[in-house]
C-alpha cells in the first residue's frame, strides 16, 4: 500500500516536471514534511543499580556496548590524573586472563574495547559480541592493577605532558577551565607533572573501588541484537557487579567577574592567539528557557552561518571560523564564544566577538533570523532522529535529567514556540559581554601592545593558569649582533658596498602636499657631506638649507640664518649621501616587533633608527627633537617602496609626522652622480 | 582443531555478508559527460546530493600550490542565481548540512537535507556548477581565511609539519611533492583570472561525478537531474600528463623542524604505487599488521613491551598516482629515534623473510571485514565512497568489490610487496625534531 502511494506520488511529480519548465532563477520549494518517526528503547534495571538501554537496528551486522558511569563529578585534588591513570590501566589483564591474551582477542575478532575513567566502550560484528561484551565485562569487573603496568603508565603520562608541552591549543583549553571554574573545582584542575609523580598505585586502586560502580552507571546497547538474547546475557556479565557507597562531595560554586577584563597567556611559539570569551551560566537541558538559549547561541554563533562566522570569517577574513558554545550541564554551565585568528587581527577580534555578544543582548534578533535558526534545528532533528544512535541518546537523556518521556516528543512543538523576546531574554542571562573573562592565548609581543588600547584590563597568567607578570615586549639581540653588522647589512640589502661607495651625488626630487597646497623637495647631496634642500611651492623656494661640510645656514622667506655651531657638529657627524655610515658608530637597543614585523633598533645620537631583520632595508628614524618650551617630541620619518636607480634601492615613498601634521612624499626623480655642483652648497 | 573451526565460521559468515551488505546502485552518464550514480535508502527521510570534480592540488600550476583548496573556498561565494553570503544560510535555513574538502586528487562539495529538499540539493550544485561568480572581493576575502586556515591546522599544531618534509623529499617531479594547503607565497600569489581560468578547466559536467543517495524516488530524482543538469555545457576534454618519478634507490635522510613540540618523531618513509593496484591494498594489510590494536606488532614491541616508544605505527597514505608509506615512533624517556628505527627494521626484514602467522593472517582478514562493515554505516559516507570509486578508480563496484580483493591476498603477497617496496635503501629517514629557540 505505502509503496503504490509513493510511485503514485511519484509519478505526478514527474508528469508535474515535464509540464512545467523549471525556473532556476528562484530556489525550488520543497515537498512535503517528511514523517518523523521516534524509535523505542527497551529498558531494564538491574538489582545493582545498571540501568540498560537496548536499541534493535538490522541495518548492518554489528552491535556496539557503551557503559557511562554517571557519578558526581569530584575533585582529584594533588592526585588530579588519578581516575585518568585508572581508567588507562583497566583492561590490563584480569583475574582470569592476561593482558596479551586479552588485546589479541580482541584484535583477532577485529573489534574495539577501551575503557575509561567513567565507563567502557565495546563494539564488534554481530557474531563475535557475546564474546566482546565478556570481555568487556571481564575488564570492568575483575581488574588487576600490577606495578608494572603501573610504572610504565606514569612514564607514558609524564612523556605525553611533555609532549603537548608547546602546544598553544592545549594550554588555551587548560588555563580557560582553570579560570573559568577555579582551580578547586573538578572541571578546572589538570593533570600536571607534579600530581601525576604523587599517584600511588593504591591511588589508583582505591579510586577504582570507590567510583567504577553500578549505582549510577547505564550500559547502552545498540545495533543488530536479539532483545531477549541480550538481556539475558547483560543479566549474566553483569549482575555480579558490586555496588558501592560513593562519597559525597560538594561542587563549589563558580563566580563570574565583575567587569570583563582580559586574562592574558604568553606563548613565545603562537601563529595564532586562541580567544575565547568566557562566563559561566546557570543551564541544565529541559530548562524553560533551553530552547529560547539554544536558538540565541545558535544564531550568534551556532555555524557556518551564525552573525559571528559571517562577520570574523566571510566579512573579516580574520579567522577559519569562529564559533560559540552554550554548554548546559547539571554542575556547572559555560557560555564561550571562540576564534582562533592571526596575532595582527587578535585586538580588532576581540572588539567584533564583544560588539556581537552585546548585540544579541540588547537588540532583539530579526524574524527571519530566529525562523532560520529554527529551521536548522528542526532539520537536524528529523535527519538525525532515526539513526539508532541517537534514539539512544534520547533515551539517556531522559533517564539522566529526569525528563518526562515524552520530552523529544515535544522538542520540535518547543523549538517552534520560541518567540523574539525568548531570545532577547536568553542572551542577557546567559550571554555576559559585560562580566566575562576574555582568555587570550597568544604571543604577548605581537598582540599586546594594540590589546592595551582596548577599553579591559589586563591580567596576565602561566600556562598553568597562575597569576604572572607582562612578558618582556621586546626580544634578546643576538649574540655578536651590532650596530656595525645592522648597516653593514643594509647596505648588503640596498646593493652592496661597492655599488654604494661608486655613489659620489645624489638629487632627489619629491613631492607632497601640505594642507591641499602641492610642495615639490628636491634634496642634493654631495660627499663629503655636503647638503642642499629646498622646498618650492609653485616654483617658489619657500624654505631651503644648506651645508657645505664646514658651514652652513638656512633661508625661509628672505631671512637668512647662519647654522649654529651646534648643528654644524650635528651635519658634520651625518655622512652624506648615506648618513647610515654614520650609525655604524651608534649602539644596537634592541629587537622590537612592529605589527609583526621585527626590527634592529640602533640609537645614534638623538636618533632612533629601525632595519627591518628579515630584508636589512630601513623602515623608520625616529628623532628625538625639544621643543622651545623643554618638552621632548618624537619625529618619525618613514621609508617604503625602495626601487633601484644605478643599482642601489633608494626609498621612493618618505613620510614625515610632526606633531598633528602628516606629510608623505613621493619621489618624481632621482639622479645619480648627475645634476648636482658644488656651487649649489654655496 | 579450534583452529579450522574458526575459519570455517569466518569463510560462511563471508559469504553471508555479501549478500547482507550489497549497496545496491544506478549509474548513467549526461550527454554533457556528467556522471550520476543513484543511491536509494529509505531508512531515514534523509537526502545526499554530492558532486565529486576530478581536480586536486596535483592539477595546480608549479608556483600556485594551494590553488585546489582555495577555489574550493571561492565556490561557496555565491552564483548567478543565489547571492554571495546566501550559500550557508540557503543549506541551514532548510535544515541540512553541507560542505566540502578537498584532497591532492579531487574535490568533493556536498549538502545533506531532510528528503523534501532533494531538489533544492540539486538546484544548489547545478548552480554552483554552471555560472559561479567568482570576483576580487571573494578571493580577498578567503586569501585570509585558508592563510588561518593554515595556521590553525598546521602552523599552529604539533606534529602537523611532517607531512609536508616527507612529499618534498619522497617526490622530486610529481605535484605530489607540494601540500595541499599550500604556501603562504603561492596562496598571496593567486590572481583572480587564474581562478576563472581554473573553473573554466577543471569545473566542468564531463569532470565531475553526481551523486544522489538517500531517501529519494529515483525516477523523480532523474527527472530533477536531467532539468537541472542536462543542460549544462561539455567542457574541453582534460588531458592529465603528470612527471613519472624515477626509482628511488639510495637511502634519503632529511631534517624537519616544528616549534610546537618537545619531543622529537622518527619517520621512514617509503614511495609505493598507486592506491588502484593491488600491492597498495597489500600495503594496507601490512599497515594493520604492524599497526592496528594494541596486539600489533610495532606497538606491543615497541611502546608496551620495550617502552622505547610513546607512539609507533605505520601509515599508508594512498592516493591515485603513488603513494606515500610512512613508519613513525615518537620515543619514550632517553630512547634515541636510530634505536627506533632498528627495531621497526628488525620486524620489516621478518616480514620479508618469514611468512606472518595463520592466526596473525586471520586476525588480519576479521579486521578489514569489520572495517568493510563500517565503512558504510552512514548514507554520508556511501555517497562519498560511491563518488570515490567512480572518480579515482573507476569502477563504482569496488564499494562491494573492494573486500574480495583483501580476502585473496595471500601471506605470501604479504612477505613479496614488504620485500619489493619497504627497503633501506628505498626510503627517506626524517627525523622530526623541536625548532631551536
Amino acid at each position: 500500500m505505502k509503496t503504490k502511494i509513493a510511485s503514485l506520488i511519484a509519478l505526478f511529480l514527474t508528469t508535474v516536471a515535464i509540464n512545467a519548465q523549471i525556473d532556476r532563477s528562484t530556489m525550488p520549494k520543497p515537498g512535503p514534511d517528511p514523517v518523523v518517526k521516534l524509535g523505542k528503547p527497551i529498558k531494564f534495571t538491574l538489582d545493582n543499580g545498571l540501568k540498560v538501554i537496548m536499541v534493535e537496528n538490522h541495518k548492518l551486522p554489528r552491535v556496539s556496548a557503551n557503559l557511562s558511569i554517571d557519578n558526581k563529578p569530584y575533585l582529584e585534588g594533588d592526585i588530579a590524573g588519578v581516575s585518568g591513570m585508572m581508567g588507562s590501566l583497566l583492561g590490563r589483564g584480569t583475574k582470569s586472563i592476561s593482558k596479551d591474551e586479552f588485546n589479541e582477542k580482541v584484535d583477532f575478532y577485529g573489534a574495539n574495547i577501551s575503557f575509561f575513567s567513567s565507563g567502557a566502550f565495546g563494539s564488534s560484528l554481530t557474531k563475535y559480541f557475546p564474546e566482546i561484551l565478556g570481555l568487556m565485562a571481564d575488564g570492568m569487573q575483575n581488574p588487576v592493577f600490577s606495578k608494572k603496568e603501573f610504572d610504565k603508565e606514569v612514564q607514558i603520562t609524564l612523556d605525553n605532558l611533555k609532549s603537548g608541552e608547546k602546544s598553544v591549543t592545549a594550554a588555551a583549553r587548560r588555563v580557560e577551565n582553570v579560570l573559568t571554574y577555579g582551580r578547586n573545582h573538578p572541571f578546572g584542575e589538570f593533570t600536571s607533572k607534579e600530581s601525576v609523580e604523587k599517584i600511588t598505585l593504591k591511588d589508583v586502586i582505591n579510586n577504582y573501588n570507590t567510583y567504577y560502580k553500578p549505582n549510577n552507571a547505564y550500559l547502552v546497547i545498540e545495533g543488530d541484537i536479539d532483545p531477549k538474547k541480550t538481556k539475558a546475557l547483560v543479566k549474566d556479565l553483569f549482575s555480579g557487579w558490586q555496588k558501592g557507597e560513593i562519597p559525597a562531595y560538594e561542587i563549589p560554586e563558580t563566580k563570574n567577574v565583575t567587569n570583563t577584563e582580559i586574562n592574558f597567556v604568553n606563548m613565545d611559539n603562537a601563529v595564532q592567539s586562541e580567544i575565547a570569551i568566557i562566563n559561566n551560566v546557570d543551564l541544565t537541558l529541559g530548562d524553560d528557557n533551553y530552547y529560547a538559549a539554544l536558538l540565541a547561541n545558535n544564531i550568534l554563533g551556532g555555524g557556518g552561518t551564525a552573525r559571528l562566522f559571517m562577520n570574523l570569517r566571510e566579512d573579516k577574513g580574520y579567522t577559519y571560523g569562529s564559533y560559540s558554545s552554550l554548554r548546559q550541564n547539571r554542575y556547572a554551565g559555560t557560555f564561550r564564544a571562540t576564534a582562533s585568528v592571526r596575532n595582527m587581527v587578535t585586538d580588532s577580534s576581540v572588539v567584533e566577538l564583544q560588539k556581537e555578544i552585546n548585540k544579541m543582548r540588547y537588540k532583539k534578533v530579526s524574524a527571519e533570523e530566529l525562523e532560520n535558526s529554527k529551521e536548522e534545528y528542526i532539520g537536524g532533528f528529523v535527519m538525525d532522529v532515526q539513526k539508532p544512535r541517537t534514539v539512544a541518546n534520547f533515551a539517556l537523556n531522559i533517564e539522566r535529567y529526569n525528563l518526562p518521556e515524552d520530552f523529544y516528543e515535544n522538542y520540535i512543538k518547543n523549538i517552534k514556540a520560541v518567540t523574539l523576546d525568548d531570545v532577547q531574554n536568553a542572551a542577557i542571562k546567559y550571554f555576559r559581554g559585560d562580566q566575562a573573562r576574555i582568555v587570550i592565548t597568544g604571543k604577548g609581543i605581537d598582540v599586546l601592545k594594540n590589546l592595551e588600547n582596548t577599553d579591559y584590563i589586563i591580567k596576565y597568567f602561566d600556562k598553568e593558569g597562575n597569576p604572572t607578570t607582562k612578558p618582556a615586549m621586546t626580544l634578546p639581540i643576538p649574540a655578536g649582533m651590532t650596530a656595525e653588522n645592522v648597516v653593514d647589512k643594509y647596505i648588503e640589502a640596498i646593493g652592496g658596498k661597492d655599488k654604494v661607495d661608486a655613489i659620489k651625488t645624489t638629487m632627489i626630487v619629491s613631492n607632497a602636499t601640505i594642507q591641499g597646497t602641492p610642495l615639490v623637495m628636491t634634496m642634493k647631496s654631495s660627499a663629503p657631506n655636503k647638503t642642499l634642500q629646498e622646498i618650492a611651492v609653485m616654483g617658489n623656494v619657500m624654505q631651503k638649507s644648506v651645508f657645505n661640510g664646514e658651514t652652513g645656514y638656512q633661508s625661509a622667506r628672505g631671512q637668512k640664518m647662519d647654522m649654529q655651531q651646534a648643528q654644524i657638529d650635528e651635519a658634520k657627524a651625518n655622512l652624506v649621501p648615506f648618513s647610515d655610515m654614520a650609525y655604524k658608530k651608534g649602539a644596537l637597543n634592541r629587537i622590537e616587533p612592529i605589527d609583526g614585523v621585527n626590527y634592529y633598533v640602533v640609537q645614534f645620537n638623538d636618533t632612533e633608527v629601525f632595519y627591518d631583520i628579515k630584508t636589512g632595508l630601513k623602515a623608520k628614524e625616529v628623532k628625538t627633537v625639544k621643543t622651545p618650551d623643554g618638552k621632548e617630541v618624537k619625529v618619525p620619518t618613514t621609508f617604503g617602496n625602495y626601487k633601484k636607480v644605478n643599482g642601489v634601492l633608494f626609498p621612493y615613498s618618505v613620510g614625515i609626522k610632526s606633531g598633528p601634521m602628516d606629510l608623505n612624499f613621493e619621489v618624481k626623480e632621482i639622479k645619480v652622480n648627475k645634476g648636482v655642483t658644488d656651487a649649489d652648497f654655496e | 582443531m579450534k583452529k579450522s573451526i574458526l575459519s570455517l565460521a569466518s569463510a560462511l559468515a563471508f559469504a553471508f555478508f555479501a549478500n547482507a551488505q550489497q549497496v545496491e546502485f544506478e549509474e548513467y552518464d549526461l550527454s554533457n559527460g556528467m556522471h550520476v550514480i543513484l543511491h536509494q535508502d529509505s531508512s531515514a527521510p534523509v537526502v545526499v546530493t554530492s558532486v565529486m570534480y576530478h581536480v586536486g592540488a596535483k592539477d595546480e600550476q608549479p608556483g600556485r600550490t594551494g590553488m585546489a583548496h582555495f577555489f574550493e573556498h571561492l565556490l561557496f561565494e555565491g552564483t548567478k542565481n543565489i547571492k554571495k553570503g546566501e550559500w550557508f544560510k540557503m543549506v541551514s535555513s532548510n535544515g541540512g548540512r553541507n560542505n566540502a574538502n578537498t584532497t591532492d586528487d579531487r574535490t568533493y562539495y556536498y549538502e545533506i537535507f531532510p528528503s523534501n529538499k532533494l531538489e533544492l540539493g540539486l538546484w544548489m550544485e547545478s548552480e554552483r556548477l554552471l555560472h559561479p561568480i567568482i570576483g576580487q572581493d571573494g578571493v580577498d576575502t578567503q586569501n585570509e581565511v585558508v592563510k588561518e586556515e593554515k595556521r590553525l591546522r598546521v602552523d599552529n599544531q604539533p606534529y602537523s609539519k611532517f607531512l609536508e618534509y616527507v612529499k618534498e623529499n619522497i617526490f622530486k617531479k610529481h605535484p605530489y611533492k607540494g601540500t595541499t594547503i599550500g604556501k603562504m607565497e603561492d596562496l598571496d600569489a593567486a590572481t583572480l583570472e587564474e581562478f576563472l581560468a581554473f573553473n573554466k578547466k577543471f569545473y566542468v559536467p564531463n569532470n565531475a561525478t553526481l551523486v544522489v543517495a538517500g531517501d529519494i524516488d529515483k525516477a523523480a530524482a532523474k527527472k530533477m537531474i536531467q532539468d537541472y543538469f542536462g543542460p549544462i555545457p561539455r567542457g574541453e576534454e582534460i588531458t592529465r600528463n603528470f612527471p613519472k618519478e624515477d626509482p628511488i634507490t639510495e637511502a634519503m635522510t632529511a631534517k624537519g623542524y616544528d616549534a610546537n613540540i618537545q619531543i622529537p618523531a622518527i619517520m621512514a618513509a617509503y614511495r609505493t604505487p598507486s592506491m588502484k593496484t593491488r600491492d597498495s591494498r597489500v600495503l594496507d594489510m601490512i599497515s594493520s599488521y604492524l599497526s592496528t590494536g594494541r596486539s600489533s606488532v610495532l606497538y606491543k614491541k615497541l611502546v608496551d613491551e620495550k617502552k622505547m616508544a610513546l607512539q609507533a605505527g605505520a601509515i599508508n597514505a594512498s592516493q591515485e598516482d603513488y603513494g606515500t608509506y610512512i613508519l613513525f615512533g615518537l620515543p619514550q624517556g632517553d630512547t634515541e629515534l636510530k634505536n627506533i628505527i632498528a627495531e621497526v627494521d628488525v620486524e620489516i626484514v621478518k616480514m620479508q623473510t618469514e611468512l606472518i602467522s595463520e592466526k596473525d593472517f586471520q586476525k588480519l582478514q576479521n579486521q578489514f571485514e569489520n572495517n568493510f562493515v563500517n565503512s558504510n554505516s552512514s548514507v554520508e559516507g556511501i555517497a562519498n565512497s560511491l563518488a570515490r570509486y567512480n572518480v579515482l578508480y573507476g569502477d563504482t563496484n569496488l564499494i562491494n568489490t573492494e573486500i574480495d580483493i583483501f580476502r585473496s591476498i595471500t601471506r605470501e603477497e604479504i612477505r613479496e610487496v614488504a620485500k619489493k617496496y619497504l627497503n633501506p635503501n628505498q626510503r627517506l629517514l626524517l627525523e622530526y625534531l623541536p625548532e631551536a629557540k
